[in-house]
């Protein structure tokens, strides 16, 4: 408990007045169920336990104060393997439906393998091509599941 | 009889490889850490979303019970558990494996599993259409008061902060209103976008929360020490007279899993550790417990299967989940195009013999599978996260397309993942939210429906016995995990 629960707290505040205000452009009904009445009882709900962290945050803040905390080395390397990942995955949604998940796949998945730290290149050519192959006898061939294709027009 | 025209249509070819495929499938996603039950539903769903919903369905009850009992095999080998109903299994699985009898231990864990879930789905056969006739009863106000219980099974599965899990709750619950309203179709918080107007879609949701976010968390552990089952295992079955000093308790277990399986917000890990206790308890020698004790690995195992039919009763007769995995059936029936409940056992009696039969035959394949394979399980254990995952996140990209043949469905995903990664690396618990975006709608449905009924007068909410019954044991519920929270913190203060 500490800063994360405040800025975690602050947020779902956030989130929670968001939905209410927006509630209010919503039609009113008469007769039945009017469709802001579920999303305000949940937004108003979700600020009520949003206070409720940010006083056992603010808590764990005074709690904690005396305890320094040191950001390893290790931790910021993970963070940018995160966020690379996160890029990686991204890029791979937007390339998919150009060029197909035949070509778009084995990229993805050898990046993929590299951010887990896989450093053997042949290994990282072979699992990929591999993997990519497997997956689309299971998907297209086995289950008949259409998958996007590349195509010039 | 009716279970008969289950299995013959379970044990036409094509449907046995489906269920076999499912339960070493299962069988193999419980066995790796990281992996649960869940997950392995989860991708499971793209693929046999194509199938026609009876062979869907007894797919995934085999991915569901081999997940189960896959979870005790690396619980034996590596002291890890490979899903969290599988932590009791680790006390003595792993002294018993360190003493050189592994095989011995996982050959009782799958006699043990085989047996807890034949005898809970026995229980399911007879329960659930008992309790199926009388919810027929049931009307919009009954049934929104038995999903606002469902709902309150959030404060059971919220873990070590309350707070977090009823926000996390609540979170899904948000989810669950963007698109369009139930009762008059207006389209909420979609902002004119398409995409928005249907809402989120359920199955990347799940995907990103419970697979995507898993694989991010892996990322952070791939420094750690791989820690790898390097003895022969061998001899695998006990003899005669160690069965049947062992059934008694493997009995016991199999019923008390069940029955703890049958109370929503309980689950397996509940069941196991009771049933260890139990089984320490009235043991002759309670002081070998956690040394080695054959018992510590029987009880555990046959309990936590035992719950895999006994949280399909609930599941299965009123349309709401018993603990996590049962939600994320609950949201795969849905996709599949099957509403439990009641109705489905009026309307749908062959679906329902086919998840009896499917249940029933999984447990025989997962004993075959289990005593045959056992020398394969360490190889599974050793397969490099570099590979493992990586295929996985491919897979859970193509899953997540593959239902809508959408772009913006992996969009979806990949957004539910990150979301899912930062709220679980800050303890918020994932299960909550999905019962919030599966259970929500139901709940908000429902309500539509008797407020249509009574002309928008509210007290008809309270005004049924059943209902009334509902909103007290949702009531005990809340309280009861309200107090199961104090005593925590008493305790850790």
């Amino acid at each position: 408990m500490g800063k994360k629960e405040i800025l975690l707290s602050i947020v779902f505040m956030m989130i929670s007045i968001t939905i209410h205000i927006l509630t209010y452009q919503f039609p009113q009904q008469t007769v039945a169920l009017s469709p802001k009445v579920f999303p305000q009882f949940v937004s108003i709900c979700l600020f009520i336990l949003s206070v409720a962290l940010l006083i056992q945050g603010i808590a764990g803040v005074k709690k904690n104060s005396e305890q320094k905390k040191v950001q390893p080395m290790f931790y910021r390397a993970f963070i940018l393997r995160l966020l690379l990942m996160i890029l990686l995955a991204f890029f791979y949604t937007q390339i998919l439906p150009l060029i197909g998940y035949v070509l778009a796949t084995p990229p993805f998945l050898a990046g993929a393998m590299l951010l887990f730290n896989e450093k053997r290149w042949f290994r990282v050519m072979a699992v990929s091509i591999v993997t990519t192959a497997l997956l689309y006898i299971l998907f297209r061939i086995v289950f008949k599941v259409p998958l996007p294709r590349f195509s010039l027009f | 009889m009716a279970i008969i025209q289950g299995f013959l249509y379970v044990l036409h070819p094509l449907r046995f490889l489906f269920l076999f495929l499912g339960v070493a499938g299962g069988i193999i996603v419980g066995a790796i850490p990281g992996l649960t039950g869940s997950v392995g539903i989860i991708l499971l769903l793209p693929l046999v979303y194509q199938l026609d919903a009876s062979t869907a369905i007894v797919m995934l009850c085999g991915m569901f019970c081999g997940a189960i009992y896959g979870g005790s095999i690396s619980a034996i080998l590596l002291s890890i558990p490979g899903t969290p109903s599988a932590a009791a299994t680790v006390l003595d699985g792993y002294p018993l494996s360190q003493k050189g009898e592994a095989g011995k231990a996982i050959g009782v864990a799958t006699i043990a599993s085989t047996t807890g879930g034949i005898i809970s789905t026995f229980c399911l056969m007879f329960i659930a259409p008992q309790l199926a006739r009388f919810a027929l009863k049931f009307g919009p106000e009954e049934y929104f008061a038995l999903m606002i219980f469902g709902l309150t099974i959030i404060a059971s599965v919220s873990g070590k902060s309350l707070v977090k899990g009823l926000i996390a709750g609540f979170f899904g619950l948000l989810i669950a209103t963007v698109g369009l309203d139930p009762v008059t179709g207006y389209a909420r918080f979609s902002f004119n976008i398409p995409n928005l107007m249907t809402g989120f879609p359920l199955l990347p949701v799940l995907i990103g929360l419970f697979a995507i976010s898993e694989i991010f968390i892996q990322l952070e552990l791939i420094d750690k020490k791989v820690v790898h089952y390097k003895q022969k295992i061998e001899k695998i079955l006990p003899s005669f007279q160690e069965l049947k000093n062992l059934f008694p308790t493997i009995i016991a277990s199999s019923f008390l899993g069940t029955f703890i399986g049958m109370i929503p917000g309980t689950g397996g890990t509940i069941a196991s550790f009771l049933a260890y206790g139990e089984a320490k308890r009235w043991s002759k020698n309670p002081d070998s417990f956690g040394k080695g004790n054959i018992l510590g690995v029987a009880a555990p195992e046959a309990a936590n299967n035992g719950t895999t039919g006994g949280a399909m009763v609930p599941l299965l007769s009123l349309g709401i989940p018993g603990d996590v995995i049962t939600a994320v059936m609950l949201g795969a029936l849905l996709l599949i195009g099957i509403r439990p409940g009641p109705f489905l056992f009026r309307e749908h009696p062959e679906i329902v013999n086919s998840i009896f039969a499917g249940m029933l035959l999984a447990n025989v394949l997962i004993l075959l599978l289990g005593i045959l394979s056992v020398r394969l399980f360490p190889r599974i254990l050793r397969t490099p996260d570099a590979i493992l995952f990586p295929a996985i996140f491919t897979l859970c990209f193509l899953g997540a397309f593959s239902l809508n043949n959408s772009v913006y469905d992996m969009s979806v995903a990949l957004l539910f993942g990150v979301i899912g990664y930062i709220m679980r690396k800050n303890s918020f618990p994932m299960a909550p939210v999905v019962l919030g975006v599966i259970l929500g709608p139901i709940a908000e449905d429902e309500l539509g429906r008797a407020m249509i009924i009574a002309h928008g007068d509210w007290t008809v909410l309270f005004q049924s016995p059943i209902a009334i019954f509902f909103y007290a044991i949702s009531i005990f519920s809340l309280l009861s995990s309200l107090k199961r929270q104090f005593s925590i913190h008493s305790k850790t203060k």
